[in-house]
């Protein structure tokens, strides 16, 4: 095997290769069809064999896109920015209840924007679910999503979870806290400006923007509330040696092994479950006030299996799939409807932001922040 | 090679097969590259000849691909200071007569560098196991994360390569050469700087340059330690731009251009380098090499070596993997109390996510190799004596996935297959997974093969002729039967490696679908680590084992 990894290539004519790759250019357009289909009838075949044996519902993953939009048939297809555990219950909870098919992919908001943008050409996807409202509202304003007016329990949602197209819907929520290990830290600060103390120096990690959508909002939520001037405090956490890593889950994972004391702008849910599974970690909600993010549900435009897409977001909104959300330690979407295992909506202080402006400024908010910790 | 080329062996000689043969690889290989270079050749749908290095004069750009030379270089010279010493060790002295050596010392190079980074990670975070071990470590851990952490950890991994290379290189020296410089009285550096550098050379700068283009062209330890230190490179940069909002194509077309020319570049230095430096060493008379018995401090010094090399390479990273995939609490540390294998129950549990991953990994893996040995049997009958430019173009055109950076080859693939034009709907699909796993290690397949095909004489075949046999029989009979030990091990080192594979998991994957290396990455983004570092333990060793029973059964067959 060691033969193979480290013979050369052997360039005997180099020149010759550059020729034909260039030559490539040109014959590109000429060997389009026909080959194509006598070229890879062997891939296609296999591997069709083996969709047929990993799920069920790989059947109808090749003509997903030849089918017409509205043909309903036996799947949905959800892009869902975590959180895992809740994401496969509900997966499992719909299936059950409608026999419908659930084909979720599980990424952090920003790679589900990623993969739709990515996919533009070819959408496959029926629902979109973001961690990010603001996010969300841009998919809207830019046209992916459409309205779903006649949505089971619309009415009992918290006041400004959804909007008045319903395009969004906020079935579920976090809000961001300071997250700290119990070992570490003994007196928690208690509002975000104490962490640029210089007690905290190295000790603070912040998710990455571009990643966690809840973190984005975090920023440009206090950016709304004290001004833009206020870059000021970012530049100082930077200087205090607070650093940007990942999605939120790795932005906690070292503070549970201790690793780091503190993660500022973390989901709270994280750390609610982790603390109930016996890890030393522990939450406060700043004094100043905090961000509230609903994750916000959509059905495409595009949506290839808009009966399904519509009998999902009901049940996101059902007393099943609410509760499955009090049960991953997420503020229940439905203002009819309380937790009873981590702080409510509303004992939770909020800074003042206009979802608008967050929205709109989000990118070069992400662009700034990740330019300045990076 | 080519020259030991004598069989002809080319079933049936006819050429549209040949026709085909290109137009499979064109399809496969080089259309997808050429995607890339157009595509980053018309940013806004424009020609512009300099849209590349008009990337390189964007400074947060330029960066990236600053760092990943910054990287390469070091690590080349990180590797050299770990394999020069290994391979006098393992070529002159007697520590070379533990034959088991060479095989423990490929397992670094074995170990996918995401979990290998992922277990330097644990190891050496603040309270991590080095400082629960040792709490002195402490004061050293902080400067672990740092450039020097990561070229330490991509040496590790990448140095059995140069360790192989220049053992070889030093066993063929022999000792006559060095004696027959000492007969003509020159001293010991004098004999290094002479006789055993210079011939050293064209290995090493072989080697050397091979390691330069697999670090530019690394994904995992960037991705994983890369992204804790804020070091990003080419290969990160280019998977962020093509998989996180705001995706922007031309950016990340550009930098894939880029890398693809830096590492064809250094390709083309290497090939002229060895062949420049090139000496017959191995004449007609016998080869004696001087062994030297290791007695004394000598001894300590060198199993010294030895030993420590192994604790770094390879039990720090898999104490780190295996500690942390029994841990039960990941706040409590190292602490009997606190073990379980509760992680490797939920894996192995039929349905739960992770089996589905690992199940995914298998059967797709699997049609790959199987289908990467038929196309790779296929093209080697087509390469025939290698006489011909045409037979030559192909062996090239078909190892030409080895030379370039997989996620170039993935973004080329993803161009290719989800241009709104492609009409058949392979994109997003499982289809898609198996092409690019066969295009990834396509090499693979052929030099086994080749290799195989390279030892049948030509005499087999034609007594096959003279007893009146048909071209179709023969290859039946008598050239299939000797290929197959080739197919095996083409068709194992596929396996292996595609069911580890991530970069090309990250990217081309349907939706709803996960492999195990995807399911350990995400496990470290998103999920539990313990539960990742458990089915990277499953996943490496389930391989390994697989690696070692066809082994096993080849050496049955011969």
């Amino acid at each position: 095997m060691k033969t193979v990894n480290h013979t050369p290539m052997k360039f005997v004519s180099w020149q010759w290769t550059l020729a034909v790759l260039l030559l490539l250019s040109s014959l590109l357009t000429a060997c389009g069809g026909a080959n194509n289909s006598n070229s890879n009838i062997g891939n296609q075949n296999g591997s069709n064999a083996a969709a047929g044996e990993a799920t069920p519902a790989a059947n109808n993953g090749n003509s997903s896109q030849e089918q017409t939009p509205t043909a309903p048939s036996g799947k949905v297809v959800v892009y869902t920015a975590g959180p895992e555990g809740l994401a496969a219950k509900i997966k499992e909870g719909f299936e059950a209840k409608y026999g419908i098919t659930v084909e979720q992919f599980d990424g952090t908001t920003g790679k589900v924007l990623g993969r739709l943008e990515a996919e533009k050409s070819n959408p496959v996807a029926d629902i979109v679910i973001l961690a990010s409202w603001p996010s969300a509202m841009a998919m809207k304003q830019e046209g992916w999503t459409q309205g779903y007016p006649e949505a089971a329990n619309v009415d009992k949602l918290q006041p400004d979870w959804v909007d008045s197209d319903y395009h969004l819907f906020g079935y579920s929520a976090s809000a961001l806290g300071i997250t700290y290990n119990t070992k570490l830290v003994s007196e928690p600060p208690t509002d975000w400006s104490d962490l640029t103390d210089p007690k905290w120096a190295g000790a603070v990690n912040i998710p990455d923007p571009s990643l966690s959508g809840s973190a984005l909002d975090f920023i440009s939520g206090y950016l709304n509330d004290k001004g833009e001037e206020e870059w000021s405090f970012f530049s100082q956490l930077k200087e205090n040696g607070v650093a940007m890593s990942g999605a939120n889950k790795e932005a906690l994972d070292p503070v549970i092994t201790g690793a780091k004391s503190i993660v500022m702008a973390g989901v709270d849910y994280m750390a609610y479950s982790a603390k109930a599974k016996g890890e030393p970690v522990d939450i406060v909600y700043p004094a100043s006030g905090t961000v509230i993010n609903p994750r916000a549900a959509m059905i495409m435009k595009t949506s290839p299996n808009l009966d399904n897409a519509r009998l999902f977001i009901d049940y996101l909104l059902s007393d099943e799939a609410q509760a499955l959300v009090t049960g991953a330690y997420l503020l229940p979407g439905r203002a009819d409807i309380k937790a009873d295992n981590r702080t409510n909506t509303e004992d939770i202080k909020l800074l003042d932001y206009d979802w608008n402006w967050m929205s709109e400024q989000g990118e070069a908010i992400s662009a700034k922040f990740l330019e300045l910790f990076k | 090679m080519s020259k030991s080329y004598r069989g002809e062996l080319r079933f049936p000689a006819t050429s549209w097969l040949m026709l085909l043969a290109f137009l499979l690889l064109i399809l496969l290989v080089g259309v997808p590259l050429v995607m890339v270079l157009l595509h980053s050749l018309f940013p806004d749908s424009v020609f512009d000849m300099l849209a590349p290095f008009k990337v390189l004069s964007n400074p947060g750009l330029f960066s990236y691909f600053w760092n990943s030379i910054v990287l390469g270089a070091w690590v080349v010279l990180g590797s050299t200071l770990l394999a020069l010493p290994m391979a006098f060790l393992s070529a002159r002295t007697t520590i070379g007569r533990h034959a088991w050596l060479d095989v423990v010392l490929i397992i670094p190079f074995m170990t996918p560098p995401y979990i290998g980074s992922m277990g330097w990670i644990l190891f050496m975070q603040r309270r991590g196991f080095a400082e629960q071990l040792f709490p002195a470590a402490a004061k050293l851990t902080p400067h672990f994360f740092s450039l020097f952490g990561m070229v330490a950890i991509m040496s590790l991994h990448l140095f059995p390569f140069l360790y192989l290379i220049l053992r070889n290189a030093l066993q063929r020296i022999g000792g006559s050469l060095e004696e027959a410089g000492s007969v003509h009285g020159g001293g010991v550096f004098y004999m290094l700087r002479r006789v055993v550098f210079p011939l050293l050379l064209g290995s090493y700068a072989m080697g050397a340059l091979l390691i330069f283009v697999k670090t530019i062209a690394e994904f995992g330890t960037p991705a994983t330690f890369g992204r804790q230190i804020g070091f990003y490179v080419l290969t990160s940069e280019i998977h962020r731009y093509t998989s996180n909002w705001p995706i922007d194509f031309g950016t990340a077309t550009s930098l894939a251009s880029v890398l693809l020319g830096a590492c064809l570049v250094f390709w083309y230095i290497q090939n002229i380098i060895s062949r420049r430096y090139q000496y017959n060493t191995l004449g007609g008379k016998g080869m004696r090499t001087r062994i030297l018995p290791l007695r004394g401090w000598r001894a300590v010094l060198g199993w010294g070596y030895t030993i420590g090399l192994l604790l770094l390479s390879i039990a720090i990273p898999y104490f780190s993997i295996i500690a942390t995939s029994l841990q039960k609490l990941r706040g409590d540390g190292l602490a009997w109390h606190n073990v379980t294998l509760a992680h490797y129950g939920e894996l192995l549990r039929p349905g739960s996510k992770g089996w589905q991953a690992l199940m995914n990994s298998l059967g797709l893996a699997g049609i790959a190799a199987t289908v990467a040995v038929l196309i790779g049997l296929f093209l080697v009958l087509q390469m025939g004596s290698m006489k011909r430019w045409t037979e030559r173009g192909l062996d090239m055109l078909s190892l030409l996935p080895n030379t370039v950076p997989g996620i170039v080859i993935v973004v080329g693939l993803i161009l290719f297959w989800n241009a709104p034009w492609m009409p058949l709907p392979i994109y997003n699909t499982y289809s898609m997974v198996v092409l690019t796993y066969v295009v990834f290690y396509l090499p693979y397949s052929v030099q086994y093969i080749k290799a195989s095909a390279s030892q049948i004489d030509g005499s087999l075949l034609q007594a096959g002729k003279v007893f009146g046999g048909k071209p179709l029989y023969i290859f039946r009979r008598i050239a299939l039967p000797l290929l197959v030990p080739g197919v095996l091990a083409g068709w194992m080192m596929t396996f292996t490696i595609s069911a580890r594979e991530l970069v090309a998991s990250l990217m081309v994957l349907p939706p709803s679908m996960q492999v195990t290396a995807t399911y350990i990455f995400s496990q470290f983004e998103q999920g539990e680590v313990s539960l990742g570092m458990a089915m990277a333990v499953v996943s490496v060793g389930f391989t390994t084992l697989v690696l070692v029973i066809m082994n096993h059964l080849g050496a049955d067959r011969k």
